[in-house]
């Protein structure tokens, strides 16, 4: 708990800021965050005049490219933090480390699937949303549970939520062959971003986009006093962010076949302000150092006789670079290189017994290794195999689905002790009815049983691995209902949707340090009973005037049961987990223009395990508006806008120590030709 | 038959009752026997690395109240910051060292009302001997504080990663435990500072990645070192303070927690085989042999024995238990014999425990 231990770094990469422990260590970085904010937009299309998308078995929650400027939202963490049961871990600023939690399980319960194939991290298990540019991204799904798909991979059974991020695919004619979008945001943060979007039809079948941007920013910004570990107000420094990516795609499709191959490479370099420590001069120094990339292609073909084909095949290469020049070590600088990579193949074939039934088999094989030049590491290698069998049967009002995944993995180490080989399985059920006669009214339920191994920086990382870690298991029960309908008058449509739902965890994996040491545990039990509760709706006023307005409600009680029931902490909620949080989103536009306001508020929340006055967080709301101007120059569509983040300026923290940015700004331009 | 069932049952009952009446309650602080010199106790927090959250417990013997951070109380809006590591009180100061937030705090022994700060990189550990007060620093120093004017007079230079300090023959005994210097391994030597010239006289090799020292009235520093965490484990060094010479390295099965404290004749530290369940070891010090495996006599628990002190008047024995880290901890107060008299609530990692006298 004293030493800084080198080794630490990833562990902040890992603090998930649940229940228990970690943050003992002291670590040269922080870009972890946590920030918590909820989103919710129910499977609905937000600002589209037509009804929004029929509610599906599990509860989902979409939000469109069109919606992004509409939360005034920068990053894919932006974009879903209005959504019903989503908490954002935030670090702060622009280049802070943020990962989502669902429903009060860690960020390691939630898949992020990119066009289909789960962006996966070996290493630490969480996804850092702040790296997901908004730019080339049409569509972005939050499912609890499991997309209710069924043809699909393995790994979108594996989670207890998903995270699905549709990219931009080209819709071009051969009158229209090509289309080019350009654009730059820049603001506060000292921020320029240009971006370029390509889209090429090559012939009747052929066609590929490109996109690309780079973000510059140093970052900077200004703080006030706050009573989270942040006695004092300053400028949070060493937070700049240099980053570029480029996604090419290229795309296939003819009759009922299609290919797509991506070619995705991010490249970015951060600074790591680290916490705000009372007294001692801020760290500088710090550096961050990304280099990823993947390629990933698809092929998914129907045939008339009730069969259809998905495969999809991924490899990534993943370089971590970490620096501090400042460490007290022989040297005086900690100097460490992270490498991981992951070959990946999935084969899904469903088949349609009856109009009625269909069946699926989905089998994927990932092959995940990592290097790291600290000594006596272990270089993992894990082999996992997944294996699905899910069915879907419609009888009358009723639609039952179920799939049973079967996850056997087995690891091989160079040095030390290899995690034991797992063969588990994990059901999921759901039913959905429409009891009455009006079909816009659905009632649905689900049980999942998923788990999460260790990641390896949870068996790896450190100087004494426990050999006995287990996996984390989450048992979820969810009921709930949903109601849509389109209508004629003032409003347009309105939807309205409601679940509740208990989830179970057990073992958990929490990071439990001794005094210069530390080791994964399986630690502790959760159970989680929440609510989601999200309405939508617009209006159409006289005039051209449209109204869009949406609200989403969470409730979550996380109660840590690890017992024995004496224990002090026993029933205490989970750090960080707020037990409210309300999302409010209401935008008037006419014609070309648009001005949206969106609101989040998060209730008090405890950031250790006591609960009490010294762990305290007190609640806080945020609040963002946004103008949106749609005009064209020399027949070219353009768009303007200007957007405000936290318009009020408030003062607040989502991670203890790692105060929050103050009002931000943020213009953009875009043009297509 | 029946009547067995039935007392099974009111046993059962009472079990019970008792479960559900102990559900939540925070420890009632109840000290037996405090004796008539001792004010109270102060119980120094580290908090959570990062979290700015480092509070000093107090316990006052006669009001039996209990101040969850009496340096925030003293000093408000004032709080100690991040990792408060070690904690002395020397004549009417008191000196409270905040590792990650770089500060030592003099303040007044009884109230905790700050009187001076002084900005130290990384400071670790204090020791008090002749209106000086002994200081190490990451940085690899010791820095001698003059406790009149409160300011730095000197800094020596030891080894790396300096931890904690004993007195012992006129000489100021310093573990270097270059814990830090990954990913070179760490370093093994005990520095030996003459304090009558306040300059470093010698390094005595120890076992490797020595933390913990305390001293004895028989000459012996004992060192709890760490080891490397892979094939070297943690292991304890006897020096003889008049020869500056290792005396002995008796076989012990030490886990990661390792708080070492002399009271009288006996030494404890805490041992385990597993990492998981811990005793407190006692060693004779006057025959240098074991004296008992586990000094806890009635079968309570620590779960994370991260601090031991005690009371020379009583004998008392204080063990501070860090729990998982993350979660308030405890202080349980032992009588002589190992049997638990009371405990009470403090912050996040107690490190440190110190008696303050009336």
């Amino acid at each position: 708990m004293k030493k800084h231990l080198p080794l630490i770094f990833n562990y902040q990469w890992r603090k998930p800021g649940c229940f228990a422990v970690l943050l003992c260590l002291s670590l040269p970085i922080s870009v972890s965050a946590q920030s918590d904010t909820t989103k919710k937009i129910k499977e609905v299309q937000v600002n589209t005049t037509t009804l929004p998308a029929v509610p599906l078995a599990v509860p989902s929650q979409t939000i469109s490219a069109s919606d992004f400027s509409h939360y005034s939202a920068f990053n894919v963490a932006d974009a879903i933090r209005n959504l019903s049961g989503v908490s954002i871990k935030d670090y702060g600023g622009i280049g802070g480390l943020k990962t989502i939690s669902v429903r009060g399980l860690g960020a390691n319960h939630t898949a992020v699937l990119f066009d289909g194939v789960q962006i996966n991290d070996a290493e630490n298990g969480q996804i850092d949303l702040g790296k997901l540019n908004l730019t080339n991204i049409q569509e972005i799904t939050l499912y609890n549970g499991q997309p209710p798909t069924i043809l699909q991979t393995a790994r979108a059974y594996a989670s207890s939520s998903v995270l699905s991020i549709k990219t931009i695919k080209p819709y071009l004619t051969a009158a229209e062959p090509y289309a080019i979008t350009a654009g730059i945001k820049a603001g506060s943060f000292g921020l320029v971003e240009p971006y370029l979007q390509w889209q090429q039809r090559l012939s009747n079948t052929w066609s590929f986009i490109i996109n690309s941007y780079l973000t510059d920013a140093n970052g900077r910004y200004n703080y006030a006093h706050n009573d989270n570990g942040v006695k004092d107000g300053g400028t949070r420094n060493n937070t700049q962010i240099n980053a570029q990516q480029t996604d090419g795609a290229l795309y296939w499709s003819k009759d009922s076949a299609g290919f797509n191959l991506h070619i995705n490479y991010y490249n970015s370099d951060r600074g790591l302000p680290g916490a705000v420590i009372d007294n001692a001069p801020p760290t500088f120094g710090q550096q961050l150092w990304n280099r990823d990339l993947f390629i990933q292609a698809g092929y998914e073909q129907k045939w008339a006789d009730g069969f259809s084909l998905l495969l999809n095949a991924k490899f990534t290469n993943s370089k971590l670079h970490y620096l501090d020049p400042h460490f007290i070590t022989a040297t005086n600088v900690l100097d460490q290189h992270f490498t991981q990579r992951e070959y990946y193949q999935s084969t899904a074939l469903a088949y349609s017994i009856l109009n009625n039934w269909e069946i699926s088999l989905a089998a994927d094989v990932a092959v995940n290794n990592m290097d790291a030049d600290i000594p006596n590491f272990s270089f993992p290698t894990r082999l996992t195999l997944l294996n699905v069998l899910a069915s879907n049967l419609v009888l009358g009002r009723l639609t039952l689905q179920g799939s049973l995944l079967y996850t056997n993995t087995f690891e091989s180490v160079k040095t030390r002790t290899a995690y034991p080989d797992q063969h588990l399985l994990s059901p999921t059920l759901m039913a959905t009815i429409k009891p009455l006669d009006d079909q816009n009214f659905q009632l649905r339920t689900y049980y999942k049983s998923s788990f999460r191994n260790p990641t390896f920086n949870d068996l790896y990382y450190g100087f004494s691995p426990n050999k006995d870690l287990k996996p984390e298991y989450a048992q979820q029960y969810d009921a709930g209902g949903s109601y849509r309908k389109g209508l004629d008058g003032l409003f347009d449509f309105i939807t309205v949707t409601a679940d509740a739902y208990f989830n179970h965890v057990s073992n958990k994996i929490v990071f439990i340090p001794t005094l210069y040491n530390g080791s994964t545990q399986n630690f502790g039990k959760v159970d989680i009973k929440g609510l989601d509760a999200g309405i939508k709706t617009a209006l159409k006023a006289g005039n051209g005037y449209r109204f869009d307005i949406s609200a989403n409600y969470s409730y979550q009680q996380a109660l840590n049961v690890t017992g024995p029931v004496t224990d002090e902490n026993y029933l205490n909620q989970l750090p960080y987990i707020p037990k409210n949080t309300v999302s409010f989103n209401a935008g008037i536009s006419k014609g070309s223009i648009g001005v949206y306001y969106n609101q989040v508020a998060i209730s008090s929340r405890y950031y250790n395990n006591n609960n009490d006055a010294a762990d305290y967080m007190p609640a806080y709301s945020v609040s963002d508006a946004s103008v949106v101007y749609k005009t064209s120059l020399s027949h070219f569509p353009v768009t303007a806008s200007a957007e405000v983040n936290n318009l009020f300026n408030k003062n607040y923290v989502v991670v203890q120590s790692y105060p929050m940015p103050g009002r931000s700004y943020r213009l953009s331009f875009q043009i297509s030709i | 038959m029946k009547q067995f069932k039935l007392h099974s049952f009111l046993v059962a009952l009472a079990s019970i009752t008792l479960l559900a009446s102990c559900h939540k309650d925070k420890v009632t602080p109840a000290p037996s026997k405090p004796t008539a010199e001792r004010a109270g106790i102060y119980v120094l927090n580290q908090g959570g690395i990062g979290h700015n959250n480092s509070t000093l417990t107090y316990y006052d013997y006669t009001s039996k109240s209990l101040v969850p951070d009496q340096f925030a109380a003293a000093n408000a809006p004032g709080t100690l910051g991040d990792t408060g590591n070690d904690l002395g009180i020397y004549g009417s100061k008191m000196y409270i060292v905040v590792n990650n937030s770089d500060a030592i705090y003099i303040t007044t022994a009884k109230t905790a009302k700050q009187l001076s700060k002084i900005t130290l990189h990384q400071p670790r550990s204090v020791v008090f001997d002749k209106n000086h007060a002994f200081v190490t620093s990451y940085d690899g120093t010791v820095s001698v504080i003059d406790t009149t004017s409160m300011t730095i007079t000197k800094t020596i230079t030891v080894g790396a990663d300096p931890e904690q300090m004993a007195i012992a023959n006129g000489k100021l005994y310093v573990a270097n435990s270059g814990g830090l210097l990954y990913p070179d391994p760490p370093t093994n030597t005990l520095s030996v500072i003459d304090l009558a010239t306040l300059t470093e006289i010698k390094k005595i090799t120890v076992q490797i990645n020595p933390i913990a020292v305390t001293a004895d009235a028989y000459n012996n520093v004992y060192v709890l070192s760490l080891g490397d965490f892979d094939t070297k484990p943690a292991g304890l060094t006897i020096v003889d303070a008049t020869t500056d010479a290792v005396k002995s390295e008796p076989t012990v099965s030490l886990g990661y927690n390792i708080p070492i404290y002399t009271q009288g004749d006996f030494v404890y530290y805490p041992t385990t085989t597993d990492n998981k369940t811990y005793q407190i070891a006692v060693y004779n010090a006057k025959t240098q042999s074991s004296a008992s495996v586990n000094f806890i006599t009635d079968g309570t628990s620590i779960t994370t024995p991260f601090s031991i002190s005690g009371d020379p008047l009583t004998g008392e024995i204080f063990i501070g238990d860090a729990k998982d880290y993350a979660s308030n901890g405890t202080l349980t107060a032992f009588d002589k014999t190992g049997k638990k008299e009371y405990a009470i609530a403090t912050g996040i990692s107690p490190g440190k425990i110190v008696l303050l006298n009336k």
